[in-house]
C-alpha cells in the first residue's frame, strides 16, 4: 500500500463525524486583521506620507557648510595684516571604523605612525566617546599638523576607513607685535557664543572674532558661507553631490593705520622706555578721527591664540607678566597730570573767571594757604614762574596758576564756582564736553571709561562700611588736584588724543576710528568710515588762546614740551607729569609722562599723544612726539 | 484497494485542486521575488543565474517548494494524523537540541546550518503542532467542550510556545498560541472554558514577563512606544522601517527606487523588513494588492476547512490557515510600528528556504484536504 492511495484509515478512534466548526469567526478574523493594518497604512501613508517622505529625504541627505574665505585686514596702503591658513587636524569618526577590535587597533598603530599619539590613547579618546554615544562625532587626535604632514595623512587616509582630515581656517598675523592689540584674533566659538550666534547662521564649526577688529568687524569679514549637499547610505558611503552653493569671502576691512609709521612707532616707545614699563602712542587726524598709528608696549604675538594648545607656555608667561601685555595702554586710563589743564583753561575762559590776560604772580615754588578748618594748605607748582598769564601758564605749566582757575587760592579768589564742590562740578561739566569719563567710541571692543570725579560721585565710591564720612567728603584740595589732571582724574591717551584734537581743529569731538573703508572681495569700495563729531561748548576765540599756550610750551626756551620742537615743523602741544603712587622715602612719588600735540599749529592735521607709565613728560614723553610727528609729515603726509 | 476514487490514476482528482490557492501563492512569490531583487541589489551585484543571487536562490525553492505541494497533495493526510506524535515528538526534540547547539543571529537562536542550508526547525515544528492537536481532538470527540480535552490541548502547546518563547522568538510563540486558539474555537470550545483560561493566562503574564522575556524584548517593546528615545539601536529599525512605508505613500517611489531600502538604511530589507520595501516603492496600492493576494489565499484556505471531509482535516486546514494569517500579520504589523521586531517572515514573500518549503508543503496538505473532501464526508 503506498501512502499515495486514497482511503487510509487512521488511528482506531478517529472521529468520522461531519465537522461541525463555525468558521465565521476566522472568516472575520482575516478581514479584521488586514483591515487595521490597512487602516495603520491609512494613517501613515496617506495621512502621514509627506511628513516621512521628508524625514526620508532627510535622512540621506546630509548638508555641511562650506566655510567661506574670510575677509582680510589690510593697511590703508592696502598692506596684508593678516593671512588666512588651514588647520589641519588628524580626526577620527569612531561610526566609520571597523568593527573588530584587530582591524581597529592597526588603524590606531597605523596614525600613531603618522602623527605621533600613541595608539593606546586613541583607543582610550574613541572607546570613551563610544561609551558617551557621541561615536557619529569627529574626535581632533592631533591639531596643528604641518603642511606636508597633512598631506601625508590625507592620502593615507583612504586606507584607513574612520580616519580623515579636517581642514579648519585659521589665520596668522602679519605685523608681529605693532598690531596685536588693534587685530585681536578669532577662535572657535565657545557653547555661550554658539547659542547667541546660531541666530545669525553660524555653524559650530565656524570661528569667529574674538577680540580686537576680528570680533568689531566680525559681520564684514565673515564672508556668507556655502551649503554643500550630498546624499549617502547609511554608512556614509557617498552616493552623490546634490547641490552645492559657493561661499563668498568676507570683505575686506582696510584700516587708516599707516604701516610705516605704526612700526616706526613701535620702535621708536620701545628705544624710549628707559624705566618705564608700559607705553602708548595715539596719532590721530585733527580732521576726520581716523587713527594712523595707535601702539601698545609692551606688545605680544597674537598668533599665539591661532595655535593656544600649542603656545600654552608663552600665553602663561604674558598672562602673567605684570606689565599686563594683553592690556591696550592706549585705551587704558591713568592719571593725566598737567595735559588735563587744557580742559581746566578751557572751563575758566568760558566761564568767564580768567582772560587769556589774566595774570598771577608765582615768586615761589609752595604757596601756602589756609584751608577750611585754618591749617596752612600746601599748593605746590614745580618752579617759580613769576608773573606769567594763561600763555605762560599753558608753555611752562604752572600749577598755582590752575589752582587759581579751578579751585581758587582760598581766601584770595574763587575757583569756577561758588565753593570747592560747585568748581569741581563746573570742571567735570567740561571735561565729559571734551570726552573723557566716558568711551570715545573707537572701533574696538574694551576700552575703558577713565574717572571724571565730582562730590557725588566720590559721596558713591567710598560708600559703604569701610569707609567713614571723612572719607567722603569733598574738599578744597580734590578741586585742586582735579585741577592739574591728578587726585581722582584719570584718562586713556586715546582720549586725551581726542581731546587735544578738539582743542587743535576749533572745537569738534571726533569719533576715533581705526577703519578707512570696507572693500568687497573685488576690490570695489562699500563703505567709508564717517567723520563723526559734535562741537564742545568752548568758544573759538577762547580754544585759539590755548592753542596759543600749546604753541608757546613747545617754541619757547621755557616751555616745558621745548623738546617735542621739530625744526620746519610747526608743533604745538602740552605736557603731563602725573605723580601716582605712594610717597617714596625721598619724598618723591612715581610719575607718569605724557605729551599730547598737534602739528602744523596753523592747519592742524595730526594729533599726536605718548604716554609713559614712568617718566617726565618733558623729557620722555615729548620729544617722541615730536619724532612721531617728524615721521609723519616726512614719510606719511610729506 | 477500496476507496471513492480508488488508484485507476494519478490525475485523479485534479477537478478539485483549488487553483486560486496555487494563483495566490505564486503571485506572493513572484511578488517577493520582484522585492529581494529591489532589496539586494545594492548588496548583490554577481551573475543573475547564481546560487549567491538571492532572487535565483528564492526562485529555486520557490520550484522545489511548488513540487513537494503537489506531491503532498497527492498523499492522503490522514497519513500525516497518523503520524502526528511522532512528527511532534521529533519537533520538540529539535526545538531542545537547538537551544543548545544553534546558530545566534541578532540575540536568538533559531536554526541549523545542515551543509550550505540553515534548516529552522520551528517551521517543522508549528505543522508538527498543528497536525497533532487535529489528531488530539478527533480522537475525543472532534470537539473541545469538555474542559479536559481543552486543558490537554493546551499541554501540546505550551511545550513547543515555550521552548521557541525562550530561543527567544516571541513572535513565533504568538503563532502557536494563536494556532491552538484557532483550532479550538473551530472545535467548538466552551465560551465560558475560553474567558477563564484567558483570565488565568493574563494572571500569569506578569511572572512571564519578569522571568522569561529577554531584555532585549523590552527593549523592543517599549521602543515602538518611543522609538526616537533611542534612534541608534534598538530603535533604528522602528524609525526607519516607520519612514520607509510612510514615504511610500499612495503609490510608492517605484521598484528599486526607495530610497530607504537602497541606500540601506533598512537592516534585512529581504527578509524582516521586505514589507517596509514594498510599502516604500509600491506605496499603499501595492500593499492593499498584497492584502488582496492573503485574503484571497487565506479566504480559500478557509473553503478548505469548510469543505474539509472530517474532523481533523477541518482542523489541520484551520491550523494552516491560522498559521499562514498570523505569520503575515505580526510581519507586516512589525513593519508598521504595531509590533515589536520580531523575526518572523513575511509568508511567501519573504526570502529564507525553510519558510517558503514548509509553506507550499502547508498548501499541499490544504490541497490533500479538499481533494478528498468527498472521499471522508459523513452523511
Amino acid at each position: 500500500m503506498s501512502i499515495l492511495d486514497e482511503g487510509y484509515r487512521g488511528g482506531p478512534n478517529t472521529s468520522r463525524d461531519r465537522p461541525h466548526g463555525n468558521l465565521v469567526a476566522l472568516r472575520i478574523a482575516v478581514l479584521a486583521l488586514f483591515g487595521l493594518l490597512a487602516l495603520k497604512l491609512v494613517d501613515m501613508q496617506i495621512i502621514n506620507g509627506s511628513e516621512y517622505a521628508r524625514r526620508s529625504r532627510e535622512n540621506h541627505i546630509v548638508a555641511t557648510n562650506i566655510l567661506p574665505p574670510r575677509g582680510l585686514i589690510v593697511a590703508r596702503d592696502g598692506t596684508p595684516l593678516v593671512e588666512n591658513t588651514g588647520v589641519y587636524t588628524a580626526a577620527i569618526t569612531p561610526e566609520f571604523l571597523p568593527e573588530s577590535k584587530d582591524a581597529r587597533y592597526k588603524i590606531y598603530l597605523k596614525l600613531e605612525s603618522l602623527v605621533g599619539v600613541p595608539a593606546l590613547q586613541i583607543q582610550a579618546m574613541v572607546d570613551q566617546a563610544e561609551a558617551d554615544r557621541q561615536g557619529f562625532l569627529d574626535i581632533p587626535i592631533q591639531k596643528y599638523l604641518s603642511k606636508e604632514d597633512a598631506l601625508i595623512l590625507d592620502e593615507a587616509s583612504t586606507d584607513l576607513p574612520g580616519v580623515k582630515l579636517t581642514v579648519t581656517p585659521g589665520r596668522r598675523y602679519l605685523g608681529g607685535n605693532a598690531y596685536s592689540d588693534i587685530l585681536g584674533y578669532i577662535g572657535a566659538q565657545t557653547p555661550d557664543e554658539y547659542k547667541k550666534l546660531k541666530k545669525d547662521g553660524y555653524k559650530i564649526n565656524e570661528p569667529v572674532g574674538k577680540t580686537g577688529l576680528e570680533a568689531r568687524y566680525e559681520s564684514e569679514l565673515r564672508g556668507s558661507p556655502g551649503i554643500s549637499q550630498v546624499e549617502q547610505d547609511a554608512q556614509g558611503t557617498l552616493i552623490q553631490q546634490l547641490k552645492t552653493r559657493e561661499a563668498s569671502p568676507g570683505n575686506t576691512v582696510k584700516l587708516a593705520i599707516d604701516p610705516g609709521l605704526q612700526e616706526f612707532v613701535t620702535d621708536l616707545l620701545e628705544g624710549s622706555l628707559g624705566n618705564a614699563n608700559n607705553a602708548a602712542a595715539v596719532v590721530m587726524s585733527a580732521k576726520t578721527g581716523e587713527i594712523y598709528a595707535m601702539v601698545s608696549l609692551p606688545g605680544y604675538d597674537n598668533n599665539i591664540f591661532a595655535e593656544p594648545e600649542k603656545h600654552a607656555g608663552e600665553y602663561n608667561a604674558l598672562a602673567n607678566d605684570p606689565r599686563k601685555p594683553f592690556l591696550n595702554q592706549a585705551t587704558t586710563p591713568s592719571a593725566p597730570g598737567s595735559t588735563f589743564k587744557l580742559i581746566t583753561a578751557s572751563a575758566g575762559l568760558q566761564e568767564g573767571t580768567i582772560t587769556p590776560n589774566t595774570t598771577r604772580n608765582i615768586p615761589n615754588a609752595i604757596l601756602y594757604v589756609k584751608d577750611e578748618n585754618g591749617n596752612p594748605y600746601p599748593l605746590v607748582d614745580w618752579e617759580a614762574h613769576g608773573t606769567i598769564d594763561l600763555y605762560g601758564a599753558i608753555g611752562e605749566s604752572s600749577n598755582i596758576y590752575f589752582y587759581m582757575v579751578s579751585c581758587g587760592i582760598l581766601n584770595e579768589t574763587k575757583g569756577l564756582g561758588k565753593d570747592a564742590e560747585s568748581s569741581a562740578v563746573s570742571l567735570g561739566y567740561y571735561a565729559r564736553a571734551y570726552g573723557l569719563g566716558q568711551p570715545t567710541g573707537i572701533d574696538l571692543d574694551g576700552e575703558a571709561t577713565g574717572t571724571i570725579p565730582n562730590p557725588d560721585w566720590k559721596r558713591r565710591n567710598y560708600s559703604g562700611s569701610d569707609f567713614t564720612e571723612t572719607d567722603r567728603a569733598w574738599y578744597y584740595g580734590d578741586t585742586c588736584n582735579m585741577g592739574i589732571g591728578q587726585g581722582f582724574v584719570t584718562a586713556t591717551p586715546l582720549q586725551i588724543a581726542r581731546m587735544t584734537a578738539a582743542v587743535a581743529n576749533g572745537g569738534s569731538l571726533l569719533t576715533p576710528h581705526l577703519l578707512k573703508e570696507i572693500d568687497g572681495p573685488d576690490g570695489k569700495v562699500l563703505k567709508i568710515a564717517k567723520t563723526e563729531s559734535k562741537q564742545v561748548p568752548v568758544s573759538a576765540a577762547n580754544l585759539a588762546a590755548i592753542r596759543h599756550g600749546m604753541h608757546d610750551s613747545v617754541n619757547t626756551d621755557r616751555g616745558a614740551g621745548a623738546k617735542a620742537y621739530i625744526k620746519g615743523l610747526d608743533i604745538a602741544g602740552k605736557t603731563g607729569t602725573a605723580e601716582f603712587g605712594p610717597l617714596k622715602k625721598d619724598g618723591s612719588r612715581d610719575q607718569h609722562a605724557w605729551f599730547t600735540g598737534f602739528a602744523p599749529y596753523n592747519d592742524p592735521e595730526i594729533v599726536v599723544t605718548v604716554y609713559f607709565d614712568l617718566g617726565i613728560g618733558g623729557e620722555r614723553a615729548a620729544p617722541t612726539a615730536g619724532k612721531i610727528m617728524d615721521y609723519f609729515f616726512k614719510h606719511v603726509k610729506p | 484497494m477500496t476507496g471513492a476514487y480508488g488508484q485507476r490514476s494519478l490525475l485523479r482528482g485534479w477537478d478539485r485542486f483549488d487553483y486560486f490557492i496555487v494563483l495566490a501563492a505564486a503571485l506572493l512569490v513572484a511578488l517577493g521575488l520582484v522585492l529581494i531583487y529591489s532589496g539586494s541589489s545594492r548588496t548583490y551585484s554577481g551573475p543573475l543565474a547564481s546560487f549567491n543571487n538571492p532572487v535565483a536562490k528564492q526562485a529555486v525553492f520557490a520550484l522545489i517548494g511548488f513540487g513537494a505541494m503537489l506531491l503532498v497533495s497527492r498523499i492522503d493526510y490522514h497519513h500525516l494524523t497518523h503520524y502526528a506524535w511522532v512528527l511532534y515528538g521529533i519537533a520538540i526534540l529539535s526545538l531542545i537540541v537547538i537551544l543548545a547547539i544553534g546558530q545566534t543571529s541578532f540575540g536568538s537562536t533559531r536554526w541549523f546550518n545542515v551543509g550550505p542550508l540553515q534548516v529552522q526547525p520551528s517551521e517543522f515544528a508549528k505543522l508538527a503542532t498543528i497536525l497533532a492537536l487535529a489528531r488530539f481532538f478527533s480522537e475525543h470527540g472532534g470537539d473541545a467542550k469538555e474542559l479536559r480535552s481543552l486543558l490537554l490541548s493546551v499541554a501540546i502547546v505550551a511545550p513547543v510556545t515555550l521552548l521557541v518563547f525562550v530561543e527567544p522568538d516571541l513572535g513565533t510563540a504568538i503563532v502557536f498560541a494563536a494556532i491552538w486558539l484557532g483550532v479550538v474555537v473551530v472545535a467548538g470550545v466552551s465560551r465560558s472554558h475560553l474567558l477563564v483560561l484567558g483570565a488565568l493566562f493574563l494572571a500569569v503574564l506578569p511572572f512571564l514577563w519578569t522571568y522569561t522575556v529577554a531584555d532585549y524584548q523590552i527593549e523592543r517593546i517599549s521602543v515602538l512606544v518611543n522609538p526616537e528615545e533611542d534612534p541608534l539601536d534598538a530603535g533604528y529599525n522602528v524609525i526607519q522601517s516607520q519612514i520607509a512605508v510612510g514615504s511610500g505613500q499612495v503609490f510608492g517611489k517605484g521598484l528599486t527606487n526607495g530610497q530607504q531600502t537602497q541606500l540601506r538604511y533598512l537592516k534585512v530589507p529581504t527578509k524582516d523588513f521586505i514589507f517596509s520595501v514594498l510599502g516604500e516603492e509600491l506605496g499603499f496600492a501595492g500593499a492593499l494588492a498584497l492584502f488582496a493576494l492573503f485574503i484571497l489565499l487565506l479566504m480559500r484556505g478557509i473553503r478548505a476547512a469548510q469543505l474539509a471531509g472530517d474532523t481533523p482535516g477541518q482542523l489541520v486546514a484551520v491550523g494552516i490557515v491560522v498559521l499562514i494569517l498570523m505569520q503575515a500579520v505580526i510581519n507586516i504589523a512589525v513593519n508598521v510600528s504595531l509590533f515589536p521586531v520580531t523575526g518572523i517572515p513575511l509568508p511567501f514573500v519573504s526570502q529564507g528556504g525553510s519558510s517558503l518549503l514548509s509553506l507550499f508543503v502547508s498548501l499541499g496538505i490544504l490541497q490533500s484536504i479538499i481533494m478528498r473532501h468527498r472521499a471522508y464526508r459523513q452523511n
